[in-house]
């Protein structure tokens, strides 16, 4: 065969190639979501954006799982003024280009009314930009940044977890307390680390602690070893990780493996069910925040939404993340019955100020979505990780801090919001 | 030195902000932990992350070697090998997992190689990038499936896991062994190239797959046999891998990227190159990080580039191959 043949059949295979690519793409894409209702009263439609693929993969898997077991809930209850509830869920993959994209085809394909989720700060803002571009209301489950109900917020945007601020304000005490004023920063290299890094910074300073030193790692960082190296050079009181997700697995295996975590305390910020899963039982140790906990026996109804959770989940604790997704859907409900309506406008005011009935909110003290920057105020767990502890028993609370006690008032962090 | 030790202290500050930089000085000097041994400390760390990188890279180049393929789907087979261990530790611990997951891993590449890979060779190498890159994907989400999104835990032996030194707390057993792996691999792997029939083979192929074949070597036996080689030696390292990083579907990708550097940087074709490129890598990235922890991991990336504007064929790269 010489050359010339081959190049021919290249472009043949080639063109046929594309042909076909094109066609499964164009075919994922027009792909619609069999809807199992039948019934003849009109659905009211929940879009759903989380990650199922990519890094956050786990959490956004939480988040889902909690926000179809409310919409299960909901509907064995006969629906959301006499309709049922819908939840359209789309992979957002943690990129808030995608996260936007999908969002867009949620809106025009299948005709949601309301918009959530999303575990990542940046997509959050993405989505929260394009919720009030076109007027929908927007339930953020799981992304941190301070901004999004701070100098970002939007009249369409309300947020379920907490803010860094609030993150960082639930341990430092215990930590500062507990352990000493000196302390070592590891600091993921963007907005949500900078955020965490300056917030506790500035609680440090308040008490006059100070900050021997930092690292900002790269996101994806597998190799911390440098960065401690650096950190036991300033031998800190507190070795402070700010780092999430795979990142805080990662540093938190290698710093067993080193010893560190004999010679200083080790804690951070925001610790949750998954990354503690994923780590070998000696790398479970340190003190953190969770924002929910599976294990609460004196707060009603929580021992039973375990259950049903694990039901639906065949076997798996819920996590902060599943109640997220799961008090989301049910406060968008919760919205809809008290507005009597699906307008935007009308279900915003009613969310303005609700407070999450106790078998919603599972938390012990009030959970009230703030009428001046619409963020969720409920309770924060910190605690210490249980040394050594075997799934699911894998943290201990120290005491739940109400969010009101320690959010910022809404005057402070930036956020002003239209007058309705 | 003091020009190195200042500007540490420099790159220091600028971290820390204005909280850190007065309380940080007096307390190098009273550590007893100089600014030098730090640059040393880095300086030898990265040597031993390098020896990672390049043990990594090993099968990669191999398997661009012969098969002419630039398998995207290493990481993922990586990943792959590390899930079965996991699987397999229990049973056969950390050990038996180490030797039976990696072989686990070959034959799942056999099966790659032998119903897909095969198709394309003679063609352009893009389409074979283009197919390892959807098995990449396709892999993960198997993972995801079987094993769940959540990360899983990979036990090491609790006589690795301990640091030997005090002061040099970042030796651990189990990175030294790491290192030991790397350099018997690489020593194995030359071995086997430069004297065994399938070694001699596979070097020929490299430089002449038609002659091979015309004198009567079945090149097909002889592709899947190297590729084979490779996708065992992706999952020896996913599993040294997984031991000290969290094991979750998605940990071949950012293994895959500095696996990748190396082998520009040592010189495609070239094993020992490879080697070295992810010694250089590890290095320099090592060293930056004590002065300026933030560009550590551009650092390799730069590196790859200055070499390919320098010197495309890379440090020991056969000239005109893949240049």
């Amino acid at each position: 065969m010489n050359k010339e043949d081959l190049k021919e059949q290249f472009q043949i295979d080639r063109r046929t190639l594309i042909k076909t690519g094109g066609a499964a793409g164009l075919a994922a894409l027009l792909g619609t979501q069999v809807t199992s209702w039948g019934a003849s009263e009109k659905p009211i439609k929940i879009g759903m954006v989380d990650p199922m693929t990519g890094t956050y993969a786990a959490l956004g898997h939480s988040e889902i799982t909690g926000a179809k077991l409310a919409e299960a809930e909901i509907n064995k209850a006969g629906g959301v003024l006499g309709r049922p509830l819908q939840l359209f869920v789309e992979d957002s993959a943690g990129n808030p280009g995608t996260a936007v994209d999908k969002c867009s085809r949620l809106l025009s394909q299948n005709e949601v009314d309301f918009l959530m989720g999303t575990v990542n700060s940046a997509s959050s803002l993405a989505v929260s930009q394009f919720a009030s571009r076109h007027h929908k209301l927007y339930v953020c489950t799981g992304g941190h940044v301070d901004s999004l109900t701070g100098s970002d917020c939007k009249s369409t945007t309300f947020r379920t977890c907490s803010t860094t601020w609030m993150l960082t304000a639930g341990d430092f005490d215990l930590l500062y307390k507990k352990f000493g004023k000196k302390w070592y920063f590891i600091t993921p290299d963007y907005a949500f680390g900078h955020a965490l890094q300056a917030d506790y910074t500035k609680q440090l300073k308040k008490v006059g602690g100070f900050v021997a030193g930092a690292a900002l790692t790269p996101l994806g960082t597998t190799d911390f070893t440098s960065y401690l190296i650096n950190a036991k050079a300033t031998s800190p009181d507190v070795l402070c990780l700010l780092v999430a997700g795979n990142d805080l697995v990662n540093c938190m295996k290698q710093i067993t493996q080193f010893g560190l975590d004999k010679s200083m305390a080790v804690g951070g910020s925001m610790m949750e069910l998954e990354p503690l899963q994923a780590l070998p039982q000696t790398a479970r140790y340190g003190w953190w925040t969770m924002e929910w906990y599976w294990n609460q026996p004196k707060v009603p109804h929580v021992a039973s939404f375990v259950e049903s959770y694990k039901a639906a989940s065949g076997g798996e604790y819920p996590s902060a993340r599943s109640w997220f997704g799961y008090a989301s859907t049910h406060a968008i409900a919760l919205a809809v019955a008290r507005a009597q309506s699906t307008d935007t406008d009308r279900v915003v005011r009613a969310m303005e100020g609700l407070a999450l009935p106790p078998e919603v909110a599972l938390k012990p003290g009030q959970a009230v979505y703030r009428a001046a920057d619409h963020q969720l105020l409920s309770g924060m767990y910190p605690g210490e990780v249980v040394k050594g502890g075997k799934y699911p028993n894998l943290f201990h609370v120290a005491e739940v801090v109400p969010g009101s006690k320690i959010a910022l008032p809404a005057s402070v962090s930036g956020c002003e919001l239209p007058k309705a | 030195m003091l020009r190195a030790s200042q500007r540490l202290l420099r790159a220091t500050r600028l971290r820390t902000g204005e909280v850190g930089s007065r309380a940080l000085k007096p307390r190098f000097a009273s550590r007893g932990l100089t600014v030098d041994l730090i640059l040393l400390f880095n300086t030898f760390n990265g040597l031993i992350t390098g020896a990672f990188y390049a043990l990594m890279a090993l099968g990669l180049a191999l398997i661009l070697g012969l098969n002419n393929t630039i398998n995207f789907a290493h990481g993922a087979f990586m990943a792959l090998a590390a899930y079965f261990a996991y699987t397999l530790e229990p049973h056969l611990g950390f050990w038996g997992a180490l030797i039976v997951a990696p072989l686990l891993a070959g034959a799942v590449g056999l099966v790659v190689e032998r119903l897909l890979i095969r198709r394309l060779y003679g063609r352009d190498p893009l389409y074979t990038l283009l197919l390892t890159f959807g098995l990449a994907l396709i892999i993960q989400d198997m993972i995801r499936t079987i094993w769940g999104a959540t990360g899983v835990p990979l036990t090491i032996p609790q006589s690795l896991g301990h640091p030997l030194s005090q002061t040099y707390f970042f030796l651990t057993g189990y990175r030294l062994f790491v290192v030991a792996v790397a350099l018997i691999g690489t020593g194995a792997l030359f071995a086997i190239l430069r004297y065994t029939r399938l070694g001699i083979r596979i070097r020929a192929g490299n430089a002449d797959l038609e002659t091979v074949s015309a004198m009567g070597v079945n090149i097909y036996l002889l592709r899947t046999a190297n590729f084979v080689i490779g996708i065992i030696f992706a999952g020896i390292a996913g599993i040294l891998a997984a031991g000290q990083l969290g094991l979750d579907p998605t940990m071949g990708d950012g293994l895959l990227m500095p696996a990748f550097v190396a082998i520009v940087v040592g010189g495609v074709g070239s094993l020992l190159g490879s080697m070295l490129g992810g010694l250089l890598i590890g290095a320099a990235a090592g060293i930056t990080t004590s002065f300026y922890p933030a560009a550590s991991e551009v650092v390799i990336y730069l590196i790859m580039a200055l070499m390919l504007i320098v010197r495309p064929r890379g440090l020991m790269g056969q000239e005109g191959l893949l240049e």
